[in-house]
C-alpha cells in the first residue's frame, strides 16, 4: 500500500472543508479558537487532537492572549533564533471533536 | 456574455466605453500620483477596440499592466496584445456547472479552460481568478486542481460580492459568517496541497490580521492638523481607485456608494481637481476606513476587507461633499 502523504491528508482536509462536512457551528467555534491576536497562520493540518495551526508572530507571543481560548491541548514557542531574531513559529494543537483522530500526522507529540 | 453576480451588470447590451485618449491622459496624471498597477476587467476588455492602445501607453508610462478576461476570445488572434500584458487572469466561477450555469452558456466552462491552456502554452503568465458563491466552495479543491493542470501559475480566490446582479442570487448562493471562514480555511488547505510554485491568494483575511496591518493605512489616517492630506500622493491615501466604464472615479471598489466618487467624469481628473480632493473631500473616506478599521479590533471572524468597506459606504448616512 502507498505511504499517505501530508499531502494527502491535506487534500482530504480541503474537501472535508469545502464539502460542509464541518458544521458552521464548528467552522465558526474554530475560528474564534485559532485567530489569535498577534500571530498570522502559515498552516494548519490534521493532528491526533484535532487540528493543529502553526502561526508566526514577529515578536514574543502574549501567552495571555490564549488563556480565554478553549480547547488549547498543547502549546509550543520556537524563537527562530539566529535565522530570524524577531520572528516565533507558535503550534498550537486544538481539540476538534468532529477531526479528533482522523488525521495521520501528528505535529505535536506527546 | 451577462453573468448572473456580474458586480458591473455587464452585457453584450452595454456599449458604454471610455475614450482610450481621455483614459490614458488620466492614467499619465494618475501615475504621477504615485499608481504603478492597472488591472483592466469588465465586462470583457478583449472587446474593447482601443485595448492595445491602452496597454501599449500604460507600460510605456511604467505601469504593470493585468487583465481579467472571461477566456472566450484568448485565441490566436489576440496573442498579439496579450502578449503585451503582464499578467493575464482568466475568470471562473466554480467546475463546469457551477461555471456555465453563472454564465449563462453551455460552453463557458470549456472554453476558458481552453483560453488558460493557450495562455499557458504560449508561455504568457497565466493566472486563474476564482468567484464563488457559497453553493460552488465545494467545487473549489477540484477546480483548483483544473486550473493548475491547465498551467496556471496564480489562483486569485474571492467570494461573489453582492453587488450588482449577484444582489439577485438566490439565498443557496449567499455567504453567511461561517462561509467566509470556510473559504479562507479551504483556501489555507490549498496553499498546503498545492505545489509550492502555485501563488493561491484569497481576498480574505482574519480580522486580527489585518487590525495589525492597519499602519498600511497610515498615509489616510494620519492627524490631519499636523500632516495635511495634500502632503503626500493620491497613491498613498486612495488604493486601489476604480475607473468605471462611465468614466467614474471611485475609491476601492466598483460598487462603492457614489456619494464617495472621487470624480464623476474622468475629463475632471487633473492635477488640481486632485489637489481639491484631497482638501476638501477625502476626510469621508478618512472617517469610513478609520471606522471600518476600528471595527476590527474585537473581531475574531475572517473579513473581506474591501468588501467590508463598500458596505459600510452604503450604509453611511452622513452626505460627503459630491464629486467634481
Amino acid at each position: 500500500m502507498a505511504p499517505v502523504t501530508s499531502r494527502d491528508v491535506a487534500s482530504r482536509l480541503s474537501k472535508r472543508l469545502a464539502n460542509f462536512k464541518l458544521s458552521d457551528a464548528v467552522i465558526n467555534g474554530l475560528a474564534d479558537r485559532v485567530m489569535i491576536e498577534g500571530l498570522s497562520i502559515i498552516r494548519f493540518n490534521p493532528c491526533i487532537y484535532g487540528i493543529c495551526f502553526e502561526y508566526h508572530a514577529e515578536k514574543m507571543p502574549r501567552l495571555d492572549a490564549l488563556q480565554p481560548k478553549s480547547g488549547i491541548y498543547k502549546l509550543e514557542v520556537f524563537p527562530l533564533g539566529i535565522i530570524d531574531w524577531d520572528r516565533y513559529l507558535v503550534r498550537v494543537a486544538f481539540n476538534v471533536d468532529e477531526l479528533e483522530g482522523k488525521g495521520l500526522s501528528r505535529d505535536l507529540n506527546d | 456574455m451577462a453573468c448572473l453576480h456580474c458586480y458591473s451588470e455587464s452585457s453584450p447590451a452595454q456599449r458604454a466605453a471610455l475614450d482610450p485618449i481621455v483614459l490614458c491622459d488620466a492614467l499619465r496624471i494618475l501615475r504621477t500620483e504615485g499608481y504603478q498597477a492597472v488591472s483592466l476587467s469588465g465586462g470583457e476588455p478583449l472587446v474593447y477596440a482601443d485595448l492595445r492602445t491602452v496597454i501599449k501607453s500604460a507600460r510605456a508610462m511604467g505601469f504593470r499592466v493585468t487583465m481579467i478576461s472571461n477566456g472566450l476570445l484568448v485565441t490566436e488572434r489576440f496573442a498579439d496584445v496579450l502578449s503585451l500584458l503582464d499578467g493575464i487572469a482568466i475568470s471562473f466561477d466554480g467546475l463546469a456547472a457551477s461555471h456555465n450555469a453563472m454564465r449563462g452558456r453551455a460552453d463557458a466552462f470549456d472554453r476558458a479552460s481552453a483560453g488558460l491552456e493557450r495562455l499557458a502554452a504560449w508561455g504568457l503568465p497565466a493566472a486563474a481568478a476564482i468567484s464563488l458563491t457559497r453553493d460552488a466552495i465545494p467545487d473549489l479543491p477540484d477546480l483548483a486542481d483544473h486550473l493548475v493542470g491547465l498551467g496556471a501559475r496564480a489562483l486569485q480566490i474571492r467570494p461573489v460580492a453582492v453587488a450588482g446582479r449577484a444582489r439577485s442570487l438566490a439565498a443557496p448562493a449567499v455567504y453567511h459568517t461561517a462561509d467566509y471562514v470556510r473559504l479562507y480555511l479551504v483556501v489555507l488547505a490549498l496553499q498546503q496541497e498545492l505545489p509550492a510554485d502555485i501563488r493561491i491568494n484569497c481576498d480574505l483575511a482574519p480580522a486580527q490580521g489585518l487590525w495589525q496591518q492597519r499602519e498600511a493605512y497610515a498615509g489616510l489616517l494620519r492627524d490631519r492638523a499636523t500632516l495635511p492630506l495634500d502632503a503626500g500622493p493620491l497613491a498613498d491615501l486612495v488604493n486601489p481607485l476604480v475607473i468605471t466604464e462611465t468614466g467614474v472615479v471611485k475609491p476601492i471598489a466598483y460598487d462603492f456608494d457614489r456619494r464617495f466618487d472621487i470624480f464623476s467624469s474622468l475629463d475632471s481628473l487633473s492635477p488640481d481637481t486632485i489637489k481639491d480632493y484631497k482638501q476638501r473631500r477625502l476626510h469621508g473616506l478618512q472617517r469610513l476606513v478609520g471606522d471600518a478599521l476600528a471595527g476590527l479590533r474585537s473581531r475574531h471572524d475572517v473579513v473581506d476587507w474591501f468588501d467590508q468597506c463598500t458596505r459600510l459606504s452604503q450604509q453611511s448616512s452622513i452626505a460627503w461633499p459630491v464629486a467634481g
